[in-house]
């Protein structure tokens, strides 16, 4: 019965269950969805993290490669992030080239990535003018129910912190490069911005961390993203108009939510280090 | 190198051993069915969404049975060197149209006239056996969606070492060392084999030996899943205060 009258009127469906000031997942209209946060669990990427928000899953992997650099940026490798929303994951995905959506997201994560300053990119750099790395970051979404841009950001951040860079050798004279494998050494990672998705329902009601059918039903959504307590990225596309207040509240939940995450981040990191540590005392 | 000194193979498995298989039922809520399925360290992910109405052009719908489509992507971090081109190359739509085939001979699409059911498989993690782990996961991802299917298509590969002795489920490293590949998708209960694919060479007297192999190992894996199901059966019934009685 709930689920015809989901199908049948959407909008009034919603409009009932706020009026009780609850949604339809028993959620409060500002309580964020459980997080859940497992690191290199891809045994043939170089990092790895999945991220887990309520049912939104996202799996983002790293993929190092050397390069030559560019002769106007002779001291510097690359970041190459990328988010690719396949079919698998929602309905609305259907195969063929990427969507208008994945390539938003794309667009966003590299710009988020850039303006928090999370990986200097000289630190890539081997031999200046002769090798540099290159780090591609593939964010694969497995299932899309909505907040899409803060599980990707989160799981690119805690795979970038996974990365271990093997040491290099290059003879420069001989142009031979010797890449070790075994002596490795982790990415100097300096950023951890933490985005916050609020959608806004029918002008008025502001949720906090949408599913993908509020996404839907949205009038607006905005994207707020912080890296130690300040206000790295705001991202608005259109929609219903947010009053200055509103935009505060929003920021500063985004800030405790930053908070939160990047909590989780280093638990999953530790844990992971703590099994690492247990796997050496076995086979030592 | 032979990989059978001294009598187990580079994993530490004897010849006629599966690889530790991990597998769950209904993992995420988009899909109407969906399976997660590891192999070893081969990793598959599988979505069905359907049944539902014709997407694109209205022609190619079949008036007497369901459209079947799949998909076989693998991530580009899942292959020890990066994979440019995850989807649309011709290792990948060859891989989409074998799932395809294989899929279609258990579905039952005579129910579903005029609809199209749409089969997406993600490779997070290549090992080796790509594709009958996707076979695998497909099924379980099926049977999660409530399609119904005559049997359960079960795919395993095997191998022969030194020119004797057939190995069962080979790991990547042992496909690529030389030896002969036999991928067998077959309904393990029937014994019918519906896909057979070969790599390599090895002389005819061994095909019967590899063959029974190969198809004993789809056996043991569809006794796996087919545990698997009933426990997912079994727990979600119990939610729901269902009686379950064993036969």
């Amino acid at each position: 019965m709930d689920a015809q009258y989901k199908v049948i009127d959407p909008v009034k469906f919603y409009r009932d269950h706020l009026a009780h000031k609850i949604r339809p997942d028993g959620r409060g209209l500002l309580k964020f969805r459980p997080a859940v946060i497992n690191v290199d669990s891809i045994g043939t990427a170089d990092g790895s993290a999945i991220v887990k928000i309520g049912n939104t899953t996202v799996v983002c992997g790293v993929k190092l490669e050397l390069g030559v650099p560019k002769p106007e940026e002779s001291n510097i490798g690359w970041l190459v992030p990328n988010v690719t929303l396949p079919p698998l994951c929602s309905p609305r995905f259907h195969p063929g080239p990427p969507s208008d959506e994945a390539q938003v997201a794309s667009n966003m994560l590299a710009e988020i990535l850039s303006n928090a300053s999370v990986l200097d990119l000289r630190a890539l750099c081997v031999v200046p003018e002769r090798l540099a790395w290159a780090v591609y970051l593939d964010a694969v979404c497995l299932n899309h129910d909505g907040s899409i841009l803060d599980a990707c950001v989160v799981a690119a951040v805690a795979a970038l912190r996974t990365v271990r860079l093997p040491r290099v050798e290059h003879d420069a004279d001989k142009d031979i490069t010797k890449v070790f494998p075994d002596e490795r050494s982790s990415l100097p990672i300096t950023g951890a911005p933490i985005p916050t998705t609020h959608a806004i329902f029918e002008d008025e009601v502001i949720l906090v961390d949408p599913t993908s059918d509020e996404e839907s039903l949205a009038s607006g959504l905005v994207t707020i993203t912080v890296q130690n307590d300040q206000m790295c990225s705001v991202y608005k596309p259109g929609g219903s108009p947010l009053a200055d207040e509103n935009m505060q509240a929003c920021l500063s939940r985004a800030r405790t939510r930053a908070i939160q995450m990047n909590n989780l981040i280093e638990a999953a990191l530790a844990a992971r280090d703590k099994e690492e540590t247990k796997d050496q005392k076995l086979i030592s | 190198m032979s990989p059978l000194s001294p009598g187990l193979r580079l994993d530490g498995r004897r010849p006629n051993e599966l690889r530790k298989i991990r597998c769950k039922l209904g993992v995420f809520n988009q899909p109407d069915g969906s399976a997660y399925l590891e192999q070893g360290n081969t990793k598959v992910l599988a979505a069905v969404y359907g049944p539902h109405e014709i997407r694109g052009s209205r022609t190619k719908a079949l008036h007497d049975q369901a459209l079947i489509n799949c998909q076989y992507s693998m991530a580009t971090f899942s292959t020890g060197e990066r994979k440019r081109r995850p989807r649309g190359d011709r290792k990948s739509i060859e891989m989409s149209i074998h799932l395809r085939q294989a899929l279609q001979a258990v579905i039952k699409t005579e129910l579903y006239a005029r609809s199209q059911i749409d089969i997406f498989v993600e490779v997070l993690q290549a090992d080796g056996g790509n594709y009958c782990t996707c076979v695998n996961a497909a099924t379980l991802a099926l049977i999660d969606a409530g399609i119904p299917i005559t049997e359960y298509m079960v795919a395993c590969t095997a191998s022969l070492a030194n020119g004797e002795t057939p190995l069962v489920d080979i790991s990547h490293l042992e496909e690529t060392s030389g030896g002969p590949n036999l991928t067998v998708a077959a309904m393990p209960m029937s014994g019918q084999i519906v896909l057979l694919e070969m790599s390599q060479r090895f002389h005819l007297d061994h095909l019967d030996k590899v063959m029974k192999h190969a198809l004993r190992g789809c056996q043991e894996i569809k006794a796996v899943l087919d545990k698997a199901v009933r426990d997912h059966v079994a727990s979600a019934g119990a939610a729901c205060n269902w009686e379950f009685k064993t036969d």
